[in-house]
């Protein structure tokens, strides 16, 4: 096994962890960690890849960077959104968040 | 625009404004409504005098036309008037017969609930059969006849609310729309050929530019829509059903308007069906099996509305083979005479019927006829006139048909009217007799017990001198109109300056030996002491019930036309409510189901979406890797 399939291994063990609580929890904040743990495994994609198609390492660490910014902010959006949902239904219970079905 | 014209306009559009107005303002006052229409029609009546007087000229033909709608190189459509001695003359028997009747109404018709509706309805009749009068072009005059259908429609079904009339208002309607089918088509045949319809036009085209054969085609199509017009031949059981509506309406219908239209427009075209000899020919001989079939049909009937339908039915028979036999003058001189005499027996018959609540002739004579003076008069002098006696005018125009017959008809003709004649006489006599009541035993008990019981009351109210009034002038009219004879021969038959309507010779001693032959038959079955009151075509049950029940045509059409438009359209009912409608409704049932299903795919938890979402693209994908990059 080369280090670069290890790598992405990890990745897709991280991804599948990610995915797995993603659709396993219902508690809303619960499922905002697996989702952090899902975009870390892309993170980790972008960097070991950029240095294995032999670009400059700094370029895939830059973007890793980026990521992790736009990560912060999608989880100050999404817990500022789960204090609304509390408020309003004193639960984050997903199942009880199904207004909107058909 | 001329004098004449103008007046022609007036006589035409005066009586639709009277009715409009009637019907969209005076629904609610009746005294006001039956003021408007006659003096509507009063105001028609002065024009058409006046028409009478400035057109009725020997050879005179006033053309005013108005181009309508005109199409470059399509047909020339013009609408307009056509005066002349035959216009002028019928549209003032139009005018007189309807204020007759609308005056007479004021009584017959007082305290009904419909009473505004009524006047509206009449004054909408007189309009349209003023406007098909007087109109200049064929297709004009199809619009007009049409009107004249609905009119009368409308005044046969006059009380809807019960079965009966609403039933004789839609059979009326339908079958004369049987024969109205022809009528449009010859009248799109004759544009066709010539791109024109104005009527004098058609009338000399008919000799010089169409085909013979196409003339042929043409006036039977024409003949189609008389015969269901004016009752004849294999049409004409609408007519004794029409006999539902309020009597003065019958009246009307009868003499001067619906079926006297048949007859206007074979006298209006005459030159046009001159033409075509062998057309008229057949027209003759349906027309003298018509007269003598509904002779016997009134032979045996005991309503005294449905005698006289029958006796209308015969005797526009007598105009038709008047006119078929070549003579306009005697045609319309009979025509004339029957619209004075025929309004006038309906409304005779209507004073009885008012008084008796009843039609039939044996429970009117049970009633203390012979009390109502004016109804007594008018039904002798009336039934008189029908049946041809002597001083009257029936005579003088029945006369004038037979002369006409006896010159081109052909003798086996002649003989058969002459039997017509008869049996008119005897049916006639055996009205009166049976309606003023014989010297049954029946009638003794039912007269003195009556007479202590009606004695008191019979003083004539308002409604009855309005009533008798119209009444009493019709009967002197019809002693007096069978000298207008020459009157008429001079105006409508200018060419034939020897013609002579009328001429004593073996001819008419023949036919006043067989109207007193059948007035004696009548005398000696209903009249005289000890008289069975039962006429000799009523003992014999076959005869009776065939005569009785229109010769069974109305059990043949029920059994055949009728049958199959009811199962055909029962089928197409069914087609409309279950194959189309199903079809539709399956659509939009399909279409709901089809969304419910769907809803449930929509279940509000985002991580069955994701679940969807995540296995999609995983499928995706897998599916990209496996079939490879592309080439």
């Amino acid at each position: 096994m080369t280090a670069l399939a290890a790598y992405l291994g990890f990745s897709v063990l991280l991804f599948g962890i990610g995915l797995y609580g993603l659709l396993q929890r219902r508690s809303l904040i619960a499922m905002l960690i697996a989702l952090e743990l899902m975009l870390a495994a892309v993170a980790v994609n972008v960097v070991v890849l950029t240095t294995y198609a032999g670009r400059d390492p700094g370029a895939g660490q830059v973007m890793a960077l980026v990521l992790v910014g736009v990560a912060a902010a999608e989880t100050a959006l999404g817990l500022s959104l789960f204090v609304a949902i509390h408020r309003a239904q004193a639960t984050i219970d997903v199942e009880t968040v199904s207004e909107l079905k058909g | 625009m001329s004098g004449p014209v103008l007046a022609a306009l007036l006589a035409q559009w005066t009586p639709l404004a009277a009715s409009a107005l009637i019907l969209v303002f005076l629904r609610s006052r009746p005294a006001a409504a039956a003021a408007t229409a006659i003096a509507g029609i009063t105001v028609s009546l002065a024009a058409t005098g006046l028409l009478v007087a400035q057109v009725a000229v020997p050879g005179l033909s006033v053309l005013a036309e108005a181009e309508w709608l005109p199409v470059h190189g399509g047909p020339g459509l013009a609408f307009g008037v056509l005066l002349d001695p035959l216009s002028a003359l019928m549209a003032f028997v139009v005018a007189f017969i309807t204020l007759a009747v609308m005056v007479y109404s004021v009584g017959y018709m007082r305290g009904d609930p419909g009473f505004p509706r009524y006047y509206g309805f009449l004054a909408l009749f007189a309009w349209a059969m003023l406007g098909l009068v007087l109109a200049s072009n064929l297709l004009q005059l199809l619009v007009f006849w049409e009107l004249v259908g609905l009119a009368s429609f409308l005044l046969i079904g006059f009380w809807f609310e019960r079965p009966a009339p609403a039933a004789a208002a839609r059979k009326a309607f339908l079958m004369t729309r049987v024969g109205d089918v022809g009528f449009l088509l010859g009248v799109l045949l004759l544009i066709r050929a010539l791109g024109i319809a104005t009527i004098p036009e058609l009338i000399e085209a008919a000799t010089t530019r169409l085909e013979p054969g196409l003339v042929q085609v043409v006036a039977v199509l024409l003949l189609m829509g008389v015969i269901g017009k004016s009752a004849q031949g294999p049409l004409f059981t609408w007519l004794p059903d029409a006999m539902e509506g309020p009597t003065p309406v019958s009246a009307l219908l009868h003499s001067a308007t619906m079926v006297a239209a048949g007859v206007f427009l074979v006298a209006r075209l005459h030159g046009f069906f001159a033409a075509a000899p062998a057309v008229m020919q057949g027209l003759l001989w349906l027309a003298l099996v018509t007269a003598l079939a509904s002779a016997t049909m009134a032979m045996v009937a005991g309503d005294i509305k449905r005698v006289l339908a029958y006796s209308s039915i015969s005797q526009l028979s007598y105009m038709l083979m008047a006119l078929a036999a070549g003579s306009v003058a005697a045609g319309f001189f009979h025509l004339t005479t029957h619209a004075g005499f025929k309004a006038l027996l309906f409304l005779s018959a209507g004073i009885f019927i008012h008084h008796a609540h009843s039609n039939d002739m044996r429970e009117i004579s049970e009633h203390e006829p012979l009390k109502l003076t004016a109804g007594v008069v008018g039904l002798v002098a009336g039934a008189s006139a029908l049946a041809g006696v002597v001083p009257t005018a029936g005579y003088f125009s029945k006369e004038a048909v037979l002369t006409a017959l006896g010159g081109t008809g052909g003798r086996v003709a002649l003989a058969l009217a002459m039997l017509g004649a008869a049996l008119t006489a005897y049916y006639s006599g055996r009205m009166v007799f049976l309606t003023l009541g014989g010297r049954s035993p029946s009638r003794q008990v039912a007269k003195s017990l009556g007479e202590e019981t009606h004695r008191h009351e019979h003083r004539p109210s308002y409604g009855d001198r309005m009533m008798a009034a119209p009444v009493l002038v019709l009967s002197a009219l019809t002693l007096v109109l069978g000298y207008l004879g020459p009157f008429f021969a001079a105006r409508l038959s200018p060419e034939a300056e020897h013609e002579e309507l009328f001429h004593f010779g073996a001819q008419a001693v023949t036919a006043l030996a067989l109207v007193t032959a059948g007035l004696a038959l009548s005398w000696w079955e209903f009249r005289r002491a000890l008289a069975p009151r039962v006429g000799f075509a009523e003992r014999v049950p076959a005869l009776r019930s065939f005569f009785g029940e229109n010769w069974y045509l109305d059990r043949l059409y029920d059994a055949t036309v009728v049958r199959w438009t009811v199962a055909l359209s029962r089928a197409a009912k069914w087609n409309d409510h279950t194959v189309l409608d199903g079809a539709s409704d399956g659509v939009a049932r399909g279409t709901v189901w089809g969304g419910r299903i769907l809803a449930m795919v929509q279940n509000g938890y985002v991580q069955a979406y994701l679940a969807a979402v995540v296995s999609v693209v995983a499928a995706l994908g897998i599916w990209l890797v496996r079939t490879g990059p592309r080439p």
